[in-house]
């Protein structure tokens, strides 16, 4: 289920749809369209920098689109928020979507994928910490055996 | 239990919003349907393991929203498709009529030309049929594709529809046998290299 977050943009579809958005910017009238599909494939990209540049304009036409287009950009917002691996944030997208419709499987779907990601991120942390402590706990202990044996 | 799968085909379901693809979808992954399934976002996914006639293998299905609005994203799931499911609604001559539509945008952007394509007439638990079976078919049989109709409410049709797109895709040579030869060239280079083939070539493919 996880190649929903996983699947990379192709870099053709990148520039093509960059430079409608940056040709259209030039001409003083950017349309929503080409702004959201810019912003897609940002989110989709396997750099962190394009996913972050994706997040601020999905977050600017969250902030003005109706509600019909909102479910769209929340659900990015939610993939793009994953996939740079912050994860409360992305979960805060999906529950304020699920508020509205409740019963949506592919949303609900990705609610799995993001906290089993999160479960993860936060056993990793516990073994790097827990290695800590082992590590810290073993030179203690090697520390407190010389002092024992300069005695 | 992974060694037992055969290859991962790449599906794709295509057609008009509202014709039932995700309906199509959640019924053959997993059992279920939702009365009130609601819009697909761009692009949605499952896996499926399906066995038909002694092969195994793993489906990894691509379910696009038929909304205009994503139109020209969508095709970039397209690439690399070995099966197509072109879906309409048997109570919807419009959403029959614009299967011509969506064959030419497969056309267009799949990149494996003898990809296998399945007609789907969808929705026959319904009463106001207004596209019969025949012309169904005979729409198919024109565009050298499969046909079944089906109803992802009370299951008919379903399970068979993609049995069949995958009985036809490992009958069709060189649609999905680029893995396999992947498998033969690290054998054959362990041979070469005089020594016994080992597992590692094997297995790092087989998936």
């Amino acid at each position: 289920m996880e190649e929903i977050l996983d699947e990379p943009v192709s870099s053709d579809d990148l520039k093509k749809f960059e430079a409608k958005y940056y040709k259209e910017l030039g001409n003083g009238l950017v349309s929503k369209e080409s702004t959201f599909n810019y912003a897609w494939c940002l989110v989709r990209s396997k750099y962190a920098s394009d996913i972050r540049k994706g997040i601020l304009f999905l977050e600017d036409l969250f902030r003005d689109g109706n509600e019909k287009e909102r479910r769209d950009y929340m659900y990015y917002l939610a993939i793009g928020h994953a996939k740079i691996r912050e994860h409360p944030k992305a979960l805060h997208y999906i529950r304020q979507f699920l508020t509205l419709e409740p019963g949506n499987q592919q949303v609900q779907n990705l609610e799995v994928i993001v906290k089993k990601r999160m479960e993860r991120d936060g056993m990793k942390g516990m073994a790097i910490a827990g290695g800590l402590v082992v590590a810290v706990g073993s030179i203690v202990g090697l520390g407190l055996v010389a002092l024992a044996k300069k005695k | 239990m992974e060694e037992d799968i055969l290859t991962t085909l790449k599906i794709l379901i295509i057609g008009e919003s509202g014709v039932g693809k995700s309906s199509l979808l959640l019924r053959f992954t997993e059992d279920k349907f939702n009365q009130d399934q609601s819009l697909t976002i761009g692009v949605d996914f499952k896996t499926k393991k399906l066995t038909t006639e002694g092969n195994t293998v793993r489906l990894a299905i691509w379910d696009t929203a038929g909304q205009e609005r994503f139109r020209t994203l969508t095709p970039s799931y397209y690439r690399d498709a070995q099966g197509a499911i072109l879906v309409y609604d048997v109570t919807s001559q419009p959403s029959f009529a614009k299967l011509d539509t969506w064959l030419s945008e497969l056309d267009l952007y799949s990149t494996k030309n003898n990809i296998v394509k399945m007609v789907v007439g969808n929705k026959i638990d319904k009463e106001n049929r207004q596209v019969s079976r025949e012309d169904g078919l005979k729409f198919a049989r024109r565009h050298a594709a499969l046909f079944i109709e089906s109803s992802a409410k009370t299951k008919d049709g379903v399970q068979c529809a993609f049995e069949e797109l995958v009985q036809k895709i490992i009958q069709t040579p060189g649609l999905w046998e680029s893995t396999k030869s992947n498998k033969t060239i690290s054998v054959d280079d362990d041979e070469q290299a005089g020594r016994a083939p080992t597992c590692a070539g094997w297995q790092c493919n087989a998936i």
